[in-house]
């Protein structure tokens, strides 16, 4: 299992002790200026062509964030807010296994992670610490988009640069430097009823499993989705709550089926493995929309032939390296738009590949979309679950 | 602990013994985090931990109230949530417009301990059970109050009560001003005292005359205060407020721990307010020492368990120096 394997600890030399010796946090680029001399040549091809792919602008602006070049190595801090899922745990050690890349490892003097819990205000006090501590960038995936603003008005007085991702924050157009990387969820919800429609043989009546009730990402898919489904008019959608949990998902799917006996196509926003295991067991198989989870993709990769034609796109993980790389982009000078959505990964049945974005030896939880090949972000599954030979 | 028991400082040292353990724990995971900090001791690195600190001692305070009576306020987390909301849509405008907010709140906060007071004294009902029906009704009010995210609230309201005056916390003073104002004076008057008492054992209080059901109401009600209290200051420390069910019970379990460690009995009768804020801020050091660690993020929970888990045991210490065995068995 994933969550067994953690990533082993980074040896990274101990910045504490020369930290000790700053005064305030105000020479810390002074003293970085003066610090490593690990600068190799290979730097400047970690921010090479692929930038433009990687961070398009998105979110109805096209606005940049840039500040004048600081000098590598740069002190990167995430503050993360809840730990408790598969999600989340891969989140983390795609995130340090990013770090650790050759490209990557020369601009990063430290990285230090906290994870708070899902209190707010214990997200803000870490917030406030980094800041306090002179880190020159701060990562977060938000407890809350709105509870930022007083922190936020600190980051802009000492100058860091902020990188929210996944949940991201209401903008207030009074912050300092902050880039939001994210997947347009709405466009998401949006692929998965095209596909339905494109691969549905009646369309009469479709399945619709939601995520958590009152999140803006289960509005912005189901928007998207109904959107799409526009286009066949006088398609019935029964609609039922499986809060992006495996177990939900599917006795909901096993209740919804039992009572309207069978669907032409389903859409789930997530628990993906349950919704799709309520179809098997009714051996009730047709198309389906689902996120991007390994198990997901490996059931559809078994059962496509018998009609389980499955897509599969979902929140990747590896945002949190896009971030990160989103991060040291704007600390070395380039401009980067305010709002990055990156392309979302996607793969149906007949582009499913074993080893490359479906992994039959690796667990079910695993969240297959794992790399953004776009953003030269291109961790093997091993280099991920910390399984790699060195 | 071996101090004659004649002595008054010994009795003193006896009876507070665990609130002194909590204080002198903190200090030193304190310290240690003061150490290991970078830049040393900055007014800003103790206004933030003031800040997060003082928000969790309110709302351990405000669990305290009916621990100490024997009972237990599971929604102490959702009136907390409660008060986010409200105040986040009247703490804003005038400073007239401002105080009557504050008051609203705070009224609120009591109103909403009112009906978890009447549920267990007048209804007779399992406090544990009658308040976990009541924080569903509090945290659906919230929802009506904040259907989504956001609120204004006053910057400058807002940043003189969670900065500092002269290097001094102000969250800090208001903890300091409502043990002071409020709980000393309480804990001294005839009701305070049963609470106590009422905690002890409920059938010799009122056997002695003392009123039972007062004190019991006081206590649900004076919890309700403290966390539209902790509400408030949630709002000063976000400037908006959110509706979220797992905030509220995150800000309950908390609460539960904090009073634990401070050496409050959760069989009531024994403990204080005192304790709740040592244990508070010792729960809120368990992150500042992860943050100056540097500990790989999945090891984070094991050593945050780890260390909970010697701060309670600390606090169960003078079970050992028990005389009568069948006490373990309270």
């Amino acid at each position: 299992m994933l969550d067994r394997h953690p990533v082993p600890h980074a040896n990274r030399s101990d910045s504490r002790t020369t930290a000790r010796r700053r005064l305030q946090a105000g020479l810390s680029a002074a003293v970085l200026a003066t610090g490593l001399l690990t600068l190799a040549p290979g730097i400047a091809r970690a921010q090479d062509a692929s930038d433009a792919q990687c961070f398009r602008p998105g979110g109805g602006t096209t606005a940049t964030v840039q500040i004048p070049a600081k000098k590598a190595p740069y002190r990167i801090a995430f503050a993360n807010g809840f730990i408790g899922n598969a999600w989340r745990v891969q989140m983390l050690q795609t995130l340090k296994a990013y770090a650790e890349q050759p490209a990557v490892k020369p601009l990063i003097k430290e990285l230090r992670i906290v994870s708070v819990g899902t209190d707010v205000s214990a997200q803000i006090a870490a917030m406030d610490n980094f800041i306090s501590a002179g880190f020159d960038a701060i990562l977060i995936d938000a407890n809350s988009p709105t509870a930022f603003k007083p922190v936020m008005r600190r980051a802009k007085q000492a100058g860091v640069v902020v990188v929210s991702f996944d949940n991201t924050l209401d903008r207030t157009g009074k912050e300092g430097p902050l880039v939001q990387v994210n997947q347009d969820q709405t466009e998401m919800g949006r692929k998965m009823g095209d596909w339905l429609l494109s691969t549905m043989k009646n369309k009469n009546h479709v399945l619709e499993v939601r995520g958590v009730p009152g999140n803006s990402v289960d509005r912005d898919r189901h928007d998207g989705f109904r959107d799409a489904l526009k286009a066949a008019p006088g398609i019935q959608v029964t609609e039922v709550v499986g809060n992006w949990d495996d177990g939900t998902g599917q006795k909901a799917v096993a209740d919804a089926l039992a009572v309207n006996g069978s669907f032409d196509g389903v859409y789930t926003q997530g628990g993906s493995v349950g919704v799709t295991r309520a179809l098997l067991d009714a051996h009730k198989l047709v198309p389906i929309g689902g996120e991007g989870e390994n198990g997901y993709r490996k059931l559809i990769a078994a059962n496509a032939k018998d009609g389980l034609l499955g897509d599969s796109a979902g929140q990747s993980p590896a945002l949190s390296a896009v971030a990160l790389k989103a991060a040291l982009a704007v600390l070395q000078g380039h401009a980067v738009p305010e709002e990055v959505r990156v392309p979302i990964p996607e793969a149906n049945y007949k582009t499913l590949v074993a080893g490359t974005n479906y992994f039959p030896e690796l667990s079910d939880t695993f969240f297959a979309a794992h790399d953004f090949p776009a953003c030269g972000i291109t961790l093997s599954a091993a280099d991920i679950t910390g399984q790699s030979a060195k | 602990m071996s101090a004659h028991p004649a002595s008054g400082i010994g009795l003193a040292v006896r009876h507070k013994l665990l609130p002194i353990l909590a204080f002198v724990i903190f200090a030193l995971m304190f310290g240690l985090y003061l150490l290991l900090q970078p830049h040393g001791i900055q007014t800003s690195v103790l206004v933030t931990a003031s800040n997060k600190g003082a928000l969790l001692a309110l709302v351990a305070m405000a669990q305290t109230l009916p621990v100490l009576t024997g009972g237990i306020d599971l929604s102490v987390g959702a009136i907390v949530v409660l008060a986010n909301c409200l105040a986040s849509n009247l703490v804003n405008g005038t400073p007239a417009q401002i105080g009557l907010g504050v008051l609203a709140v705070l009224g609120t906060g009591v109103l909403a301990g009112a009906v978890n007071a009447m549920a267990v004294v007048v209804g007779r009902l399992q406090p544990i059970v009658a308040t976990l029906a009541t924080s569903t009704m509090f945290y659906g009010v919230s929802l009506l109050l904040r259907p989504s995210p956001g609120g204004e609230v006053d910057d400058d309201f807002a940043s003189a009560l969670t900065g500092d005056v002269w290097g001094v916390p102000v969250s800090l003073l208001l903890l300091i001003a409502v043990l002071g104002l409020l709980w000393w004076p309480f804990s001294r008057s005839v009701t305070g005292r049963g609470l106590f008492a009422v905690g002890s054992s409920d059938a010799s209080a009122f056997m002695s005359g003392v009123p039972v059901g007062r004190a019991r109401a006081s206590a649900y009600l004076g919890a309700g205060l403290l966390a539209g209290m902790a509400g408030l200051l949630l709002t000063l420390i976000a400037e908006s407020a959110q509706a979220s069910a797992v905030q509220a019970g995150d800000f309950t379990l908390n609460s539960i721990a904090a009073v634990v460690i401070g050496g409050t009995s959760l069989f009531g009768g024994s403990g204080g307010l005192v304790g709740s804020v040592f244990g508070a801020f010792i729960l809120r050091t368990i992150g500042d020492l992860l943050f100056v660690s540097a500990a790989s993020p999945l090891w984070q929970p094991l050593f945050q368990g780890l260390i909970l888990l010697g701060a309670v045991s600390l606090g169960a210490l003078p079970l050992l120096r028990v005389r009568n065995r069948l006490e373990l068995f309270r």
